[in-house]
């Protein structure tokens, strides 16, 4: 018979793997059917048109572009579905996986211990590296989970079984990569913040490790240095190498060992680095509501254009060798016509198609940002600026410029680092038609904006969903009508369907002119609530 | 004539079927210090929330001065406010908040935040995240004793601050009547309701039950007395204040009401060995004074 409460280790470890088990698994299952859903769809995908569309010159010629190499990574085994699908979607995917792996681990961990919810935990027996061992072992199986997910999908398709293991245990090892890593960077930095913003950084050089290890040959060598370079040199279906997989397995071993060794070290609710305990006060724009959105804006804005400028300053630098190989190539532009990028033979067609994809972060980014403005009324942090003598207007209203003036300058930066990449490459793509192609997009932001404020006014705690929808909804609605013919009806509600392909055509005024004034009605309808309703939290 | 500091009038608020708060008719007049007693979840935050717009009311009204209460922006003005539960940007340092605070309120006496910030021995140079539950809370009241606004608004502020801070609140409080000002002051605390508050609001269960001054609020407080004697028992019957006398064995408990002259009186003829007296708590005067219904 078990007593409730009897002294014996065994009840309270089970306790907490409960409970790690209860913040984790949502998030598992959601990750682990993206991962087995985008890999069932493009390997289905394979046998119905791609595979008899291509030929071994085409792949050939393929396999040979720097550009390709750089963007998915070294084509190899094209010929078969396996191979195409770890091509085309192990990178996305293991980017996928490790970066959710990260966050969740940082914010199971260090992000309970910061609220003060494992004071209560660790005032009973259980030591901290317990506590954290029952953690790292509830998200190593979420992260198997996942893997081994998409090796059965793989595998129940039809590919060869010793590629779909390799693969899936490629998978799994970043993923437990980016776990373990995180693991140790929460023993080590002094917030969460810092712990997640350490490892993202981590995983981002090891991403572009890879891409300058693909793309440039004399180069290769990184790959070996990076996580997704690792997963790329198993080379699953192709050769099916082993060494890879042991280098990656110690990678994931190290720092969680690691991780526990230093865990009983620091004190709880800090890392062995510690933060300073004070600093001279930094009073710029603290002088009003207006100025103090702007303040904290600048911290995530600056991380935002790293990302997106980085990302541009690729496509600027790979424009040209994409669009000579598109146009010598015009199997591969038939098929991604096929999946809703059409023109892609131009420097202006395809810079016109990237810059339609930027849509979606932008838009993501203004809704992430009235996400954050709600959830700082729920936790009270807000509470102080609406007693002051500023009506709730003028605070929102605030909030709303100072995410437009960030969308402005995240447009700038794509514009600004895709000619920056593409001038010397002599892509002939003028500042002013790059500056034409990514203001295009401001519409669909606009869209997303005036969504998140009518959630903002109405269902707050819905903001991000709601604000994201226009963007990456209408985006997703796109791909999938190109690919499976949906009715023209339903293709026009996606505001995608409605954008020019500037700088390769002029922008498409009436649709612009439309979708800003819905956005301008939404945004209106939701500031007007947002006035009367009653505050959260 | 001024008009009050805080007028409500019929001001209810349903959460669904629940009456968060039910009715209230209140007034205070502008230079008082009035404390808001009551129980947890009688309606105290809610209330306050209404006075300050943060929440729209069901039915009624308030009016801050005369104004509206839901125009915040006009009614703010005149008042400064420091929540239950302080929640700061975690990244800004305490001078950071301040200076935030004190540029968007409604003007700010800069020499005499200097002086409250020594006063309540807070470090200004760390960040919010370092700070404890009672360092936020000072943050908050020095943000709020250093504004010129005519009307504090306290919602129980002292719940994390230790003796001597609480001792360096009621000097504060006390300077802001000396100025001429109003607060507000929600509370669990009788003592110090007791010690800064001219007049006492009673909520229970989202319904204002009684208003009183201090000498009325003062015939409700119950000593608790315990009594350890040698020798036979003090004889306690028709003493005046004495009530509810239990003996047990060598000790005596009783409680008190009032003066306690003639209680010691009656028990210099016995041989007390050692005599503590215990104040009720809050909680213990309302079970008292108003029974277990209606909570």
């Amino acid at each position: 018979m078990t007593i409730s409460g009897s002294p014996r280790s065994g009840t309270a470890t089970a306790a907490v793997t409960r409970l790690a088990l209860r913040q984790v698994s949502r998030g598992a299952l959601a990750v682990t059917a993206v991962a087995a859903g985008t890999t069932a769809i493009v390997v289905a995908g394979y046998q119905g048109t791609v595979g008899g569309a291509l030929d071994a010159a085409a792949l050939a010629a393929l396999a040979e572009n720097p550009a390709i190499r750089t963007l998915f990574g070294e084509p190899v085994a094209l010929d078969t579905a396996g191979g195409f699908t770890v091509w085309r979607t192990g990178t996305v995917l293991a980017v996928l996986l490790s970066v959710w792996g990260l966050l969740t681990t940082t914010r199971v961990t260090r992000g309970e211990e910061e609220s003060g919810r494992w004071d209560l935990l660790l005032a009973g027996r259980l030591t901290v590296p317990a506590v954290l061992g029952r953690h790292l072992v509830v998200l190593a199986a979420a992260v198997v989970l996942a893997g081994t997910t998409v090796g059965v999908v793989l595998t129940a398709a039809g590919t060869p079984s010793a590629g779909a293991l390799r693969y899936a245990a490629g998978l799994t090892l970043v993923g437990l990569f980016a776990v373990s890593l995180a693991l140790l960077a929460a023993q080590v930095m002094p917030t969460r913040a810092g712990a997640s913003g350490a490892t993202l950084a981590v995983l981002g050089v090891g991403l572009l490790a890879r891409m300058v290890g693909d793309g440039i040959a004399a180069l290769g060598w990184l790959r070996w240095l990076s996580p997704y370079g690792l997963l790329a040199l198993t080379g699953a279906y192709h050769d099916d190498r082993l060494l890879p997989l042991l280098v990656l397995s110690a990678a994931a071993l190290v720092p969680a060992v690691a991780a526990m060794a230093l865990a009983g070290r620091r004190d709880l609710r800090a890392g062995l680095v510690t933060a300073p305990a004070g600093r001279p006060p930094r009073r710029w724009l603290l002088g009003t509501v207006e100025g103090f959105a702007a303040r904290r804006l600048l911290r995530p804005l600056a991380g935002w254009s790293v990302g997106i400028g980085t990302y541009f300053l690729l496509i600027g630098l790979l424009t040209v060798s994409m669009t000579r190989f598109l146009s010598d190539n015009p199997r591969f532009a038939e098929l991604a016509g096929q999946a809703g990028f059409a023109e892609l033979g131009s420097v202006r067609g395809y810079t016109a198609t990237m810059f339609a994809l930027l849509a979606a972060p932008i838009g993501l980014f203004a809704a992430i940002r009235l996400a954050e403005f709600v959830a700082a009324e729920t936790d009270g942090r807000l509470t102080s600026l609406y007693a002051q003598p500023v009506s709730r207007t003028r605070l929102l209203a605030a909030e709303t410029l100072a995410t437009l003036a960030g969308v402005a300058v995240l447009l700038t930066v794509a514009a600004v680092t895709t000619w920056l990449g593409a001038y010397p490459m002599d892509a002939r793509l003028p500042l002013t038609a790059a500056l034409a192609g990514t203001w295009n997009v401001l519409p669909i932001v606009l869209l997303c904006l005036g969504a998140g404020l009518l959630a903002v006014g109405w269902l707050p705690r819905a903001t991000a969903a709601i604000g994201a929808l226009p963007a990456v909804g209408g985006f997703l609605l796109q791909v999938i009508a190109d690919s499976a013919d949906l009715p023209d009806q339903v293709v026009a509600i996606s505001p995608f369907a409605h954008l020019a392909a500037v700088p390769a055509e002029s922008p498409n005024w009436p649709a612009a002119l439309v979708m800003t004034a819905i956005a301008m009605v939404a945004a209106a309808l939701g500031l007007l609530n947002h006035r009367r309703r009653d505050l959260l939290g | 004539m001024q008009p009050p500091a805080i007028r409500t009038s019929q001001l209810t608020k349903r959460y669904g079927p629940l009456f968060a708060l039910d009715d209230l008719d209140l007034t205070v007049a502008a230079g008082e210090v009035f404390g808001f007693l009551g129980p947890n979840g009688a309606g105290k935050s809610t209330a306050i929330r209404l006075l300050l717009g943060l929440a729209r009311p069901t039915a009624g009204r308030a009016w801050i001065f005369g104004i509206d209460a839901a125009d915040v922006a006009t009614a703010h003005r005149r008042i400064a406010y420091v929540p239950a539960d302080v929640t700061l940007w975690p990244q800004l340092t305490g001078a950071e908040i301040l200076e935030l605070l004190g540029a968007t309120g409604p003007g700010v006496d800069r020499a005499y935040r200097d002086e409250l910030v020594a006063r309540f021995e807070l470090d200004l140079s760390k960040p919010a995240r370092a700070y404890s539950t009672g360092n936020r809370q000072k943050v908050a009241l020095v943000a709020a004793f250093a504004t010129r606004a005519p009307l504090l608004v306290l919602d129980e502020p002292t719940s994390g601050l230790d003796p001597l801070m609480e001792r360096e609140f009621r000097r504060a409080v006390a300077e802001v009547r000396d100025s001429g000002r109003t607060v507000f002051l929600s509370s669990h605390q009788l003592a110090e309701v007791e010690a800064v508050c001219d007049r006492v609001g009673i909520l229970r269960a989202g319904r204002l039950v009684d208003v009183a001054t201090m000498p009325e609020l003062r015939r409700l407080r119950r000593t608790e007395v315990l009594v350890r004697f040698a020798g036979p028992a003090p004889d306690l019957t028709g003493v005046e204040g004495v009530d509810g006398v239990q003996v047990d064995g060598p000790a005596l408990r009783f409680t008190l009401t009032g003066p306690p002259g003639p209680a010691m009186r009656a028990l210099a003829a016995a041989d007390v060995t050692t005599l503590t007296m215990r104040e009720p708590t809050l909680e213990e005067i309302f079970l008292d004074y108003y029974g277990e219904s209606g909570r």
